[in-house]
């Protein structure tokens, strides 16, 4: 990888799912070692890149290098190895299997029992649940539980950049918080990050950089402050101010 | 009735049920993992009774030594048929499209099996079809015996490749959520075709005893396959401990009822049960309640 070899590259993607093109051109970059945050509009195209990282939709046009080597047409096993990893929107934990079993799950593709094991440890202890709640059932653990279970997880395979499609949804505001202090700490131990978040006000602040995504198009791009801060990406796509209201004096 | 033939009946239904649960299991399987409906199935396991049929006719190997070709046989032709028709079917109406192509399928085989064997009825021969043994003062076949032991030993074989091995935890994760078991690395498509490989294969041991134990031809399959997609929606579609449970449950109760109020009603109680307990439990016995959305 050179100098000007972005860490993942994203170039005029256009994808849909049949009825019609969902993404119409995407180019962006995400630079290695920071979070970066896409946000925008329901429909806008925000889940629907990631599967196309992720290996899961082949897009009709486009391309994606992850540090040079091209991603489109790699099955999502394929992506994995590359050190690209995902946790997807909706639960994604084996309900029926305990938490051990799935958390083991996350290094699939690794054959070395012995670097499973040593895994295994070193996410026990970021993730006490993971100890905790062992022989569980992963259905049986709350919302929150799973949303850490599944960070939990994808961190097995040791993977340098973390795909998170809306890690915040159907979070109470106190696990939210535990939630985003997590991406914080995944992101302090040197994965890069890049998530699609709803709640984009707390997002955006602990992100290194904003995409804001509209009607399938990059509307804005920018330090994460530069999006937060920007009025016209507020009112439009964001349900009003991003930023903070003054405090009463 | 008395005690001695109720109580043969409930040994009838448990030792045959459990071959019912083994080839419901593979159908099961096979449903839970691919969101196929194999209507073939049936056609199969009467394919296995005729394979063994040959080899005990023609090369004189015993039927449970013929195992050894006919299991692998099955494994190759359920291979075989998923990677030529099934991997072709995608899409929202795949469940639908799948009932018709395992139907042409089947179609197929029963016309080659009546081409071949012709259509009179054949049985399958061998010591322990014919012998008996007292158990219990209850005097039972061999094969019935020799059934139960070969489904238990295949249904334990099963049990210890799904829950001890790691393609057993890639079928479960692939039968909970396909797109989540692809994310963390496993080859869906690969481990839908070893299980349609797999759900076919356990239709060689099904045909052998059915065979060992009921007169058959190629038609015989129209039977098999109601009994067995009855025993997998009432356990639940893909819950393979349903399959096992409804399998054993249904064939005890038909038996029992053949007993207690005659043949007649045996072969309508199957269903019988099966819109009581779908009217309760919509989802069968172990299934999980699906969601519709809108």
């Amino acid at each position: 990888m050179t100098e000007s070899t972005p860490f993942l590259g994203i170039e005029g993607v256009v994808a849909g799912y049949g009825g019609g093109d969902v993404l119409k051109g995407v180019d962006f970059t995400v630079k290695e070692g920071g979070v970066t945050c896409i946000v925008g509009p329901n429909g806008s195209g925000k889940s629907t890149l990631l599967k196309v990282i992720s290996g899961l939709l082949k897009p009709r046009l486009g391309q994606i290098y992850f540090k040079g080597t091209p991603l489109v047409g790699l099955t999502p096993r394929a992506i994995l190895k590359l050190g690209i990893v995902q946790v997807p929107q909706n639960h994604s934990l084996f309900g029926e299997m305990s938490v051990e079993e799935n958390v083991e799950l996350g290094a699939f593709i690794v054959r070395d029992r012995s670097v499973i094991a040593r895994r295994m440890d070193s996410v026990r202890e970021m993730f006490p649940i993971v100890a905790e709640r062992a022989k569980d059932k992963a259905g049986s653990l709350s919302s929150g539980q799973q949303r850490l279970v599944e960070f939990a997880r994808c961190l097995m395979l040791e993977p340098e950049l973390v795909v998170l499609d809306e890690p915040s949804m159907g979070l109470d505001p106190k696990t939210l918080r535990v939630m985003f202090d997590t991406v914080k700490m995944m992101n302090a131990m040197g994965r890069t990050v890049l998530l699609v978040e709803q709640n984009a006000r707390q997002a955006l602040k602990m992100s290194h950089h904003g995409v804001v995504l509209e009607n399938g198009q990059v509307r804005l791009s920018g330090t994460g402050s530069e999006v937060l801060n920007n009025p016209e990406i507020g009112v439009l796509f964001l349900g009003g101010a991003l930023l903070e209201k003054p405090k009463a004096s | 009735m008395n005690g001695t033939a109720v109580l043969h009946s409930i040994i009838d239904g448990v030792l045959t049920g459990s071959v019912y649960a083994l080839m419901a299991t593979g159908l099961t399987l096979i449903f839970g993992v691919m969101n196929i409906i194999n209507v073939a199935q049936g056609i199969l396991v009467i394919l296995g009774a005729y394979l063994s049929y040959a080899l005990s006719v023609h090369l004189g190997i015993d039927l449970f030594v013929g195992l050894a070709i006919t299991i692998p046989t099955l494994f190759v032709v359920g291979i075989v048929v998923e990677r030529i028709f099934l991997s072709r079917i995608k899409g929202p109406e795949r469940v639908v499209m799948s009932i018709l192509v395992t139907y042409a399928i089947a179609l197929v085989i029963e016309g080659l099996l009546n081409i071949v064997f012709s259509a009179n009825y054949v049985e399958l021969h061998a010591w322990y079809v014919v012998r008996s043994v007292r158990v219990f003062g209850i005097w039972l076949p061999y094969i019935y015996l020799l059934g139960f032991a070969l489904a238990v030993v295949l249904l334990g074989a099963l049990y210890v490749m799904l829950y001890r091995t790691r393609f057993g935890a890639s079928v479960r994760a692939s039968l909970a959520d396909q797109t989540a078991a692809a994310l963390v690395g496993i080859n869906v498509r690969r481990v839908s075709t070893i299980c349609f490989g797999l759900g076919v294969a356990v239709t060689a041991a099904g045909g052998m005893i059915y065979g060992a134990t009921n007169a058959f031809n190629a038609n015989s399959s129209y039977d098999l396959i109601s009994r067995l997609l009855v025993i997998i929606v009432l356990g639940g579609m893909g819950s393979l401990g349903g399959a096992l449970v409804a399998g054993i449950m249904m064939i005890t109760i038909e038996d029992l009822v053949s007993v207690v109020w005659g043949p007649t009603w045996s072969n309508l109680s199957f269903f019988v049960i099966l819109v009581i307990v779908l009217s309760l439990r919509p989802q069968g016995l172990f299934g999980q309640r699906s969601v519709r959305v809108a």
